[in-house]
């Protein structure tokens, strides 16, 4: 069986393919205007004629809200509401700026239609749905020409009948329907209806994109990677498109989370540069999930791998402001101009303090495939410097430090900030920028241990090969603690369990693999967040645990609130199991040193080995100062760090104390 | 003084990151909606003597008066180590009494060096009426009045004191959460600093809090450089206190000259009868948030910015009230109107990048009663939002927070899971925004039916002076408020205190936001 995960990124499609005992990866150009172009050429040129499996992470659904190209949608929901997904949250997102506008919502007033029906927060209907009302509607949608409808009701999750009437009601339509209840059975309207809206707004380009490929490929074994770190099949993808958005970051965090495990470091901090930008996650041997995520400002609630994103990156650009600071980020000179030695850019980047500093050796980027210009670099470097009093090589370094402080800062977001010392954690390195500023990330944060994994600029298609099959499910109870029982949630559950095992089993997972996971979101009463806390039968106490962890106290006196419950359906598919090395002794090879150059480290000046790492074998350590050059990233090894090979091939790194 | 770009720059990272970390303590910690959902709250650092170095961006309105009540808590007591002391009398570093802030010290040798701060909106502290936002006329019926006094003492907490505080609230259960959670921010603050000290050691760390502040005031020098020089006046008006005093003029005379700004609004109105009296510190923080709109760069918000700042206030006015003039209103709504005022004036000097008024009030609405589906008392705080003023380039934003708030509404599903209400209607006012060569932002409607009965208190400005226009552009609609009883509907002033009864419905149209330019044919 020949396995093929494909991420479709801005500039590149990776793919990564197994079959048998023998692994490939192979990259394309990405082709913007039809993805599947570039992704049909790539499963050609791997597989030919052959069957294949396939899980693919695709940016169809991101891009249609990111450039505005969604669907034309309408959006039905109570009379006298039709402005909530106007209104958001009523607050602007830059405190200072006078002018501030909001993003548009994706569906304009007109095609908004409100209908009088009405439940309230006890699930009662207070005003039952008129048929002459569902008789205008049906006209006014076919007036309006959509291509998709949104159903967004107040406290549908605990009374769907109307919905459900206008689900019926507008069948004949023949158009994809997205009523909330079934999107995102949650309270809080305005984030139910935008992720209903979103889902409704991408699913019919998910729909051509994917029958596209279907067509060529096969419905048996199309995987579609989703942003909850699991995977579902093609045909779902299209009806449930919401739960694609962000697959690419999420295979990555998957990747890392596997290898992870499979090297014995259940405890993860996934640390991703690229040149626009720096994703960081916090894996404690769960897979981490949030239910706080946006896209484009709209707030898209179903769960998804709690990835945090700074603007550092290679590309980001150092200036001085009028003040006389040095600012570095988050404007990036990106892809084009791009950093000033890609022979375009003006502005200083990271990457041109890098190798200004000697740590990016310029003919070995991307294999040689790419040449610096390592001329252009020390003039601009040494007029910035001048301006504010430095050296250039203090500047540069001093760069390098800022960029690091904001990625330190990320890393604290996800981990400090959330109760979680990142010392116990190991630092997962990947990304095409992360090898050069991992040694010193993990010495600005106490973290002693970074990995490294092989291929790091592909983890996220191999991280998609790797995924599980998961289906997510929730629904707002709001119960106080004294109605809840265990008896009384596994009759809650049960509706949910139900689903989740024939939906997985239609997924194709058989019976007997399929693994429910419950969850339960509760808080204080009187609190407005809830925790989402893994269901036992101590489930009170792991509650004000978890709490503690969070908040840095628990109150076992204060009545406990049942907000949401949550579960996890979980199949396990065939998954590629990784070769391990031939041992070696811990002296690198004589062919991998590649030669010396002079580097700075901390304002020394001093020799620097070069190695090519694939020609390191199991068990070889190397000290530092040296610098490890492969494909499509460049480690850094300051005289602070050593690193050895692991038997799968990653890079282990251990900071000095 | 000397310094290194490099650390200024990281300085000014981990200070702004640890002020934001207590914010986040703070928000996921907290009990209410109103500090939870709706973020009133703010968290700042300060220096020995307590000049802030830096503040993490949540309410502008606490801007200039964190640093006051460091101040108020420093002349009142002598800190020793664990030690943290709660404020909120407005005459002695508060605002308004449901604004409460805990002071903390950062001990190094023996020493205070820095202090972290956090304030926070209780939802109800006391007086004549349920959410503490009363048509009141003296300081006493707002609440119970907090003057510098040690909560934490060594570390632990004082119980009979807190008692004695939150037994003269309604909802003592609330806020005893969201003192604990304001312990638990500054915990969080001081601990972040010690680390920070022993990375860096307390020489550092001291004199690049200085070159913070140096470093902001030579950007905000830039920015009032970038203004012409010259002396500008405006004056705009208060609809009245709720008590039959109307038309309060707010005025300015605002000179610029190269990189300092002088602020004289000793012309405004005397202090009034009614609750919308501003102490010194609201003028400050309205000030200083319109200066600091007026830089581009994401500057720390410190001590520095305001040095190039005089603001010039008469005690004993309606800026700078004296005690024991009831208060609770400035805060919220002639804070908006120092704003309207100062941006009046500067309109005249930046024409391109001033925008026109935004709605100028917060619509302060408190419902509270008592629960019939727990017999629990409540007390219910929001503000709404209206239109923002258009500018040379841009329409105004509808139904969206302005200026000295930014405060989150309380879902709708929210509220009626936790009040006894029902939300009728909660959309856009479609048209009330001011016409113009850019539009105003239309303001919103807000609709809602009382399920028991309930006493419920409105303070909104913009009822009768409608935001301005700029160069030619239309006013926006003022706002307004209706009793919707039986089906009869009885128009509400814009402030009003009422006992109203199961069904009723309570209607409240916020006002647009001024256009710009004259509106082309």
């Amino acid at each position: 069986m020949l396995q093929i995960g494909v991420d479709t990124g801005g500039t590149f499609t990776d793919f990564i393919w197994r079959d048998g005992d023998k692994w490939g990866e192979y990259k394309l150009l990405s082709t913007p205007d039809d993805p599947a172009e570039a992704v049909l050429a790539g499963l050609r040129y791997i597989g030919g004629d052959r069957n294949i499996h396939l899980v693919h992470g695709s940016t169809v659904a991101t891009n249609a809200i990111l450039e505005k190209k969604g669907a034309r949608t309408a959006l039905v929901t109570n009379a006298g509401f039709e402005d909530i997904i106007e209104i958001g949250r009523q607050n602007r997102s830059n405190l200072y700026d006078l002018t501030c506008r909001r993003n548009p919502p994706l569906v304009p007033r007109d095609r908004r239609f409100g209908l009088s029906c009405r439940v309230d927060a006890n699930g009662q209907i207070v005003e039952s749905l008129a048929d002459s009302e569902l008789q205008g509607l049906v006209a006014k949608l076919r007036d309006a020409g959509v291509e998709s409808v949104a159903v967004s009701l107040l406290f549908s999750f605990l009374e769907p009948q109307h919905e459900l009437q206008i689900g019926g009601v507008l069948k004949p339509l023949n158009l994809p329907i997205s009523l909330s209840h079934q999107t995102l059975a949650e309270f809080r309207e305005y984030e139910r209806t935008s992720t209903t809206l979103i889902n409704a707004y991408v699913a019919p380009k998910m729909q051509t994109y994917l029958s596209r490929l279907q067509n060529e490929i096969g419905k048996e074994g199309f995987r579609i990677m989703q942003s909850n770190g699991g995977s579902i099949s093609a045909t779902t993808a299209m009806r449930e498109s919401v739960r694609t958005i962000l697959s690419g970051p999420a295979g990555g965090v998957v990747g890392a989370w596997r290898l992870g495990s499979l090297s014995g470091f259940p405890r993860l901090i996934t640390f991703d540069m690229g040149g626009t930008s720096t994703d960081v996650a916090l894996i404690d041997d769960r897979l981490p999930l949030t239910t706080e995520s946006s896209i484009a400002d709209f707030p898209v609630k179903v769960p998804m791998l709690d990835i945090h994103t700074v603007g550092a990156g290679g590309g980001s650009m150092a200036m001085v402001d009028s003040g006389g600071g040095l600012k570095v980020g988050p404007e990036s000179a990106g892809a084009d101009p791009g950093p000033i030695c890609y022979g375009r850019g003006e502005h200083v980047t990271v990457t041109d303090a890098n190798l200004f500093l000697g740590r990016l050796i310029p003919e070995q980027f991307l294999g040689g495939g790419m040449s610096l210009q390592a001329e252009r670099v020390a003039a601009p470097i040494n007029r910035l410097a001048n301006s504010l009093g430095l050296g250039g090589e203090e500047l540069a370094e001093g760069v390098l430090a800022i960029a690091n402080t904001t990625m330190e800062r990320a890393i604290k977001v996800i981990s400090v900030e959330r109760g979680y010392d990142p010392r116990e954690f190991v630092l997962f390195s990947f990304g095409g920028a992360g090898g050069m500023h991992a040694a010193y990330l993990a010495r600005g944060l106490d973290i002693p241990k970074v990995l490294i994994p092989q291929n790091p600029g592909i983890l996220s298609a191999a991280g998609m090969l790797m995924a599980d099959v998961i289906k997510d499910y929730s629904r707002t109870v709001m119960l106080p603690e004294t109605e809840v029982s265990i008896n009384k949630l596994d009759r809650l559950f049960a509706p949910l369990e139900e689903k989740g095992k024939t939906e997985l089993h239609a997924e194709g997972v058989p019976e007997g693999e399929i693994r429910l996971e419950r969850y339960l979101d509760m808080r204080y009463r009187g609190q407005s967040f809830e925790i989402m806390v893994p269901e036992s039968n101590d489930w009170r106490e792991a509650f004000h645990c978890q709490h503690e962890l969070l908040y840095g106290y628990a109150n076992r006196e204060r009545e406990i609130e049942l907000v949401n419950l949550r579960l996890r359906s979980i199949g396990h598919p065939a998954k590629p199991e990784l070769p391990e090395l031939e041992p070696g002794g811990s002296r690198p090879p004589d062919s991998a040193l590649l030669g010396e150059r002079e580097t700075i480290f901390d304002g020394v000046r001093q020799r620097t080995k070069i190695i090519d790492r694939a020609r390191l074998a199991r068990g070889n350590t190397v000290q530092g100062p040296a610098i490890l050059v492969e494909y499509s990233s460049t480690i850094v090894v300051p005289r602070f760090a050593s690193v050895e090979v692991d038997r799968f091939g990653n890079l282990l790194m251990t900071i000095d104390a | 003084m000397e310094y290194n770009p490099i650390l200024l720059q990281v300085f000014k990272n981990r200070f702004s990151s640890i002020a934001e970390e207590m914010g986040v303590t703070l928000n996921r910690t907290a009990f209410s909606p109103n500090i939870k959902e709706r973020r009133d709250f703010s968290c700042a650092i300060f220096d020995a003597r307590g000049d802030m170095i830096a503040q993490a961006a949540h309410i502008p309105v606490h801007l200039g008066s964190m640093p006051l009540s460091v101040k108020a808590a420093l002349a009142a007591c002598t800190f020793a180590e664990g030690d943290m002391v709660m404020l909120n009398n407005p005459f002695a570093g508060g605002t308004h009494l449901p604004d409460i802030t805990l002071v903390a010290p950062v001990f190094i040798d023996g020493s205070p060096r820095f202090f972290v701060a956090n304030r926070a909106h209780h939802a109800d502290v006391g007086g004549m009426s349920a959410g503490s936002m009363p048509l009141s006329t003296t300081l006493h019926q707002e609440g119970v009045i907090i003057s510098p006094v040690k909560l934490v003492e060594g570390g632990t907490i004082d119980r009979k004191l807190l008692q004695l505080v939150t037994e003269n609230t309604r909802t003592p259960d609330e806020r005893e959460g969201d003192f604990a959670a304001q312990i638990m921010a500054n915990r969080v603050g001081i601990r972040r600093m010690l680390e920070l000290l022993a990375k860096y050691g307390l020489g550092e760390v001291e004199s690049y809090s200085r070159h913070l502040n140096d470093y902001a005031e030579r950007i905000t020098r830039a920015a009032i450089c970038e203004i012409p020089d010259g002396e500008y006046r405006f004056t705009d008006y208060l609809d009245g206190d709720g008590l039959g005093n109307e038309q309060l003029p707010v005025q300015l005379k605002l000179t610029v000259v190269g990189d300092t700004a002088t602020l004289d609004f000793s012309g405004s109105a005397a202090q009034t009868r009614g609750s919308i009296n501003a102490v010194r510190a609201i003028t400050v923080s309205a000030v200083l948030y319109v200066f600091r709109s007026l830089i581009r760069e994401d500057i720390p918000t410190n001590a520095g910015c305001t040095r190039p700042l005089q603001i010039i206030t008469r005690p004993g006015s309606i800026v700078d009230a004296e005690f024991p003039a009831a208060v609770s209103a400035g805060n919220v709504e002639t804070s908006q109107r120092i704003v309207d005022v100062v941006l009046g004036a500067l309109a005249e000097a930046l024409p391109d990048r001033i925008p026109a008024a935004s709605q100028g009030t917060m619509n302060n609405l408190t419902i509270g009663g008592i629960d019939p589906r727990t017999n629990r008392p409540f007390a219910y705080y929001e503000t709404i939002a209206g239109g923002q003023g258009a500018s040379r380039e841009r329409d105004g934003e509808s139904a969206i927070h302005s200026h000295m708030t930014n405060t989150l509404n309380t879902p709708v599903e929210a509220l009626e899971f936790s009040y006894p209400f029902q939300v009728a209607t909660y959309a856009v006012r479609s048209g009330s925004g001011g016409e113009g060569r850019k539009r105003g932002g239309d303001g919103l409607v807000r609709e809602i039916r009382l399920m028991s009965d309930a006493e419920v208190t409105l303070i909104s400005e913009r009822r009768l002076n409608r935001p301005y226009g700029l160069l030619g552009g239309e006013g926006g609609m003022p706002g307004a408020q209706v009793l919707v009883r039986d089906g009869e509907t009885e128009a509400l002033p814009g402030k009003f205190s009422r006992h109203l009864c199961s069904g009723d419905c309570v209607r409240i149209e916020t006002p647009g936001g001024g256009g710009f330019g004259i509106k082309d044919k």
